[in-house]
């Protein structure tokens, strides 16, 4: 069931690449970097959050006001938390693609998982920080958004209450609820950039930022959107009354506005389930290991005798998985013999694709499950069987 | 089987040996059971983990077992499931056409195709473009010349390093 629908689901994902494809050439192809584009919109972010940062007041009778001047009165002030707004609804569709299109692709097998628990990170403090930011404009829907998140955080067992009093700074509202709302909207903003870092660290050349054209087409989308339509606040928050209604946001709100329709409890159970669920994802593959054939040969091997330490696999390899140590012995062909390095493939970071296979001049790397005398009896077998006379 | 071959060619389409990433373009339904094409049957294809696994050597060797072409198929560029093996294989395959274009081995012989998944139809129509082109050629004597596929079959591994 979950297989057949991974099947489908790479198939319609494969088949919207070669429709885009038509369009762009592929190496322009946004779907191709919806990782790069969510980087982007992350570091459009942090540029404009900067900027409101030094306006915002973070106390119950200034938030809305300093807001209100941000907005009316800086020169683009509303442009600019038009902008914050905008980049934060495409952050996250960014993250939320990246997401989809790695997981039906099967882009989390072997040693993947890295990446893949990482970016389950981000995405749950990206979520995070997008929902305080709606808490920090202090209107009616900041406080329906409070006193949901109030109840969903008391709805956790057992650490629920002194979970809620320590993030919203007590029970009910108090002039500590904004600054530690405040804090805890940049502070997770700013550990995003730790976790990307483990996002990145066993990438060689990653592809953190999208082609020129779409840099520049993402920040004319987020500009015109901000000044098309502007990003407004409702009416000031009044502490101690609680809105009925509030304006439904996709992006980030939706766990909030379930909460307004099921029991607190029953949501937290949702969103643990579905983010566990997300992290068991890189551990469910869609094929049994013996289904793979040479798509899983094994971890590569390095032949010590016949390694040079000429570093071409060290540059090849696109996970890091080939590190350059002292060669502790001299190899054993002429070319080996008077070598300085010695490649060494980490296990855990190798993704069996055969890339440092391809780059070794020398023999000295093997796929155990697919070995050089492999291919070179496959391809004399080729030649043999290939029908050169058409029937 | 030499004189045999070299008759046959002379008449039939070109032998061809094919490298598929197996997270690329899906054969299963296009290939028998020795990996000929079904609509082309002097082409072979061998299922290899993904296109940067290639060796430029082993591309070389093909040619000299008798192969009158060998081709590449990685993802599409931007979209090789390890990153970065379809545009290395690209740029490994442009050096190796240089070097055998020295030995008077012409480019056309040599080629890097990129396909996804689904792509049969688009694979196809590559691959019959690629023997139109190298019966156009004639017969891969260049590379196949009988003094280099005796040493190939008396010392394969010396190669390795070409």
């Amino acid at each position: 069931m979950y297989r057949k629908a991974l099947t489908a689901l790479q198939r319609i994902t494969l088949r919207l690449d070669v429709a885009v494809n038509r369009i762009y050439p592929s190496d322009w192809n946004p779907l191709y970097y919806t990782g790069g584009l969510a980087n982007l919109f992350l570091f459009i972010l942090v540029l404009s959050g900067i900027f409101i940062f030094f306006y915002y007041v973070p106390s119950l009778t200034g938030a809305h006001a300093s807001v209100a001047y941000l907005t009316e009165l800086v020169p683009y002030g509303g442009l600019i938390r038009g902008i914050h707004r905008y980049a934060a609804d495409a952050f996250i569709v960014a993250a939320l693609l990246h997401l989809f299109r790695n997981w039906f692709t099967d882009r989390y097998l072997f040693s993947r998982d890295s990446p893949w628990i990482s970016g389950m990170f981000l995405l749950i403090f990206g979520g995070f920080v997008g929902a305080t930011g709606y808490i920090l404009v202090w209107d009616d829907r900041a406080l329906a958004v409070l006193g949901l998140f109030d109840d969903l955080l008391r709805a956790i067992p057992a650490v629920g209450d002194w979970l809620a009093g320590l993030l919203l700074g007590g029970r009910g509202v108090s002039e500590g609820t904004l600054p530690r709302i405040l804090l805890l909207h940049v502070g997770p903003a700013s550990f995003l950039y730790v976790l990307l870092w483990w996002h990145y660290v066993r990438l060689r050349h990653p592809k953190v930022w999208p082609p020129a054209t779409w840099v520049l087409v993402s920040l004319g989308l987020v500009t015109l959107l901000a000044a098309v339509i502007p990003a407004v606040s409702g009416i000031p928050a009044q502490p101690g009354t609680r809105p009925e209604t509030m304006p439904l946001d996709v992006f980030f709100l939706l766990p909030f506005w379930l909460a307004g329709l099921l029991p607190p409890g029953l949501v937290v159970a949702l969103v643990a389930v579905t983010l566990g669920a997300g992290f068991v994802i890189p551990y469910l593959g869609r094929e049994e290991p013996r289904e793979m054939g040479v798509r899983h040969a094994g971890v590569a091997q390095v032949i010590d005798g016949n390694c040079t330490g000429c570093e071409l696999c060290y540059y090849d390899c696109p996970y890091n998985a080939i590190v350059m140590v002292p060669s502790p012995h001299p190899g054993l062909s002429r070319a080996a013999a008077s070598r300085k390095l010695l490649a060494v493939v980490i296990d855990s970071r190798c993704v069996e694709c055969g890339i440092c296979i391809g780059a070794c001049p020398f023999e000295a790397l093997e796929l155990p499950g697919l070995l050089e005398a492999d291919v070179t009896r496959r391809v004399q077998e080729a030649v043999a069987v290939a029908e050169t006379v058409r029937a | 089987m030499n004189t045999q071959a070299a008759t046959a060619r002379g008449a039939g389409a070109p032998k061809i040996v094919g490298f598929v990433c197996d997270w690329a373009v899906a054969t299963s339904d296009l290939v028998d059971a020795a990996g000929r094409v079904l609509a082309h049957p002097s082409v072979v294809l061998i299922r290899i983990p993904c296109s940067g696994f290639i060796r430029p050597g082993w591309l070389e060797d093909a040619l000299r077992a008798g192969a009158d072409g060998v081709f590449v198929v990685g993802c599409p560029y931007g979209d090789c499931l390890n990153r970065e093996g379809n545009y290395l294989m690209r740029e490994r395959i442009d050096q190796l056409q240089r070097r055998l274009q020295r030995r008077k081995v012409p480019a056309e012989r040599l080629q890097m195709l990129a396909h996804g998944l689904h792509d049969r139809e688009a694979f196809l129509a590559d691959v019959a473009a690629m023997i139109e082109r190298l019966q156009a050629l004639g017969p891969g004597a260049g590379a196949t010349g009988p003094a280099r596929r005796a040493a190939a079959a008396g010392a394969p591994a010396e190669e390795g390093g070409a």
